[in-house]
């Protein structure tokens, strides 16, 4: 149902797999990336990659051309190669003056984009005449840091969530070395750095997690407000005011259902009808096992007993009764049907969409 | 009197829960630092908006809010003279000792009589539930250990009165 894999203590605020989901690579919150390889019984240190010089903010792997891109708060991003079974960096200049806060590969791995803290993203693309990769700036309108990015499926939009309390849709159109689009829902004129669309969030809550549906159509955003917002092209955002705690990833699994995982420790399952006019609760992912009740007599024996030991009178139990012990950081696509999410408490879990299906009662993949 | 105090502690636990949600977050203004930005308050979008809880007058709690920190200011209920004068040696004890309590912040913000500054890097390294929980449990014991520190005032002053007055 779901595979618990703990990396230590540390947070993991960014992870990446490989192709065939065998190598993992993650930072524990430090200047490294380390790609741990699975093996029988665990993971195993295969790599670690060590030339940022401060904290590693994003990191994407991209699976055809096995090329992984890092980028960190020392304004640097790094993409690196599989030379010789060493991993071989190359350095882009992005030209950010502050952090650079994620980072993500295109569709078709010919560029990346990159978003920063200096209001600004930088879309990169390998220049092959002087053998470097060069960035080109969206800056108009953004106002503040780039908090997520992600790209559209036909590799020349990109959506961007942003603290001041937007998500812009952008043309990232690299007339070197794309073609020339067709006309998508979101707009025909695309030339780059031209803004398609914004959203602004109801609740002006900073947006921490935007994602393209798998055609493209659709666009789920989560922000700080703890609101769920969805939209589609050319019409008005849908919202969805939700009771949990703010959400800081989210991932699209259908074109009705995505799931959205934050500060409440807990994937849940949202759905939005076909007509992409509402946007409705499904059930929490991450449901503690029913055997709890026989613990009921244990705890009162358990509650005299803290009374003893600790002079504590007990105030119920408050560890948390989910997988992650701390906040999700960051969900990403694992396979067809399956998903990974990243913690702060060290841990990396693959949910398992089909088995969870089947073991709750109320979730429904529509 | 003690009946509004469950759903004061409660309202402070609720909002405490929903604010301690922190990220990691670099500075907009400086390059390559990191800076708590509810205490340097460059940027305005990073910060939420204060939120005060206040059982009476002088009994009250600020919570300010922003993407990586949240500070917490307590004023601690002072009916008499006594008893602000143990508040405040009691609160500048601790403060001084604010590096090995290490949420505790130096100088209270004014208007209150104790500050917490809680970073997104407590809330890494400890639970924060159980940090929500730690900061509510304070504010019950305060007000229980200046009460007994006020009784052990009253009580030594009314010996040492009587072992002066036995020599007349």
């Amino acid at each position: 149902m779901a595979e618990l894999h703990n990396f230590g203590v540390k947070p993991i605020p960014c992870h990446a797999w490989n192709q065939d989901r065998t190598q993992l690579a993650l930072s524990p919150n430090n200047n490294d990336v380390n790609i741990y390889q699975k093996q029988a019984t665990g993971w195993k240190l295969m790599h670690t990659l060590s030339e940022h010089t401060l904290q590693i903010t994003g990191i994407d792997w991209a699976p055809k051309t096995n090329r992984i891109v890092t980028c960190g708060a020392d304004r640097n991003a790094y993409v690196w190669q599989l030379n010789d079974g060493e991993w071989q960096q190359e350095l882009v200049i992005l030209r950010i003056n502050r952090a650079a806060t994620c980072v993500k590969w295109s569709p078709e791995e010919d560029k990346f984009a990159v978003g920063s803290s200096s209001r600004m993203i930088s879309v990169c693309y390998f220049e092959s005449e002087n053998n470097w990769w060069v960035s080109k700036h969206i800056k108009k309108p953004l106002r503040s840091t780039v908090l997520s990015i992600d790209w559209h499926p036909n590799n020349i939009l990109l959506v961007a969530g942003c603290c001041d309390y937007k998500a812009y849709i952008f043309s990232a159109y690299i007339k070197e070395i794309n073609n020339k689009p067709g006309p998508t829902v979101w707009g025909k004129k695309m030339t780059f750095g031209y803004l398609m669309q914004e959203f602004s969030m109801p609740c002006y809550g900073w947006v921490h997690g935007v994602s393209f549906s798998k055609s493209g159509d659709r666009l789920a955003m989560v922000s700080h407000g703890s609101e769920v917002c969805v939209a589609t092209g050319g019409s008005e955002l849908v919202t969805l005011r939700t009771p949990h705690l703010p959400f800081l990833d989210c991932l699209w699994l259908t074109e009705n259902s995505f799931v959205a995982a934050g500060h409440d420790c807990n994937p849940m399952l949202y759905t939005v009808d076909d007509a992409c006019s509402s946007v409705t609760f499904c059930c929490k992912l991450d449901q503690a096992s029913k055997g709890a009740g026989s613990g009921r007599a244990v705890s009162a024996m358990n509650m005299f007993k803290m009374m003893d030991k600790k002079g504590s009178v007990a105030t119920g139990d408050n560890e948390p009764q989910t997988k992650h012990k701390n906040a999700i950081l960051q969900v990403l696509k694992y396979s067809d049907d399956k998903f990974s999410t990243s913690g702060s408490d060290g841990n990396v879990i693959v949910w398992n969409v089909k088995s969870l299906e089947s073991s709750i009662e109320e979730m429904k993949i529509v | 009197m003690s009946s509004t105090l469950k759903p004061y502690l409660n309202a402070v636990r609720t909002t405490l829960d929903a604010a301690m949600c922190l990220g990691n977050f670099n500075s907009q203004v400086v390059e390559r630092h990191i800076k708590p930005e509810v205490e340097v308050k460059t940027s305005k979008e990073l910060l939420l908006t204060p939120a005060v809880i206040a059982r009476n007058e002088k009994e009250k709690v600020l919570i300010e809010a922003s993407y990586n920190s949240i500070r917490v200011s307590i004023a601690v209920k002072q009916a008499d003279e006594i008893e602000e004068i143990l508040c405040q040696k009691f609160m500048r004890f601790m403060m001084m000792r604010a590096e090995n309590f290490v949420i505790l912040r130096r100088k209270p913000m004014k208007g209150y009589d104790i500050s917490f500054l809680i970073t997104n890097f407590h809330t890494e390294q400890m639970l924060k539930n159980k940090l929500v929980d730690f900061v509510i449990h304070f504010m019950e014991e305060i007000d229980k250990e200046i009460s007994e520190m006020k009784l052990s005032v009253n009580a030594r002053a009314r010996i040492v009165a009587e072992e002066f007055l036995k020599r007349f």
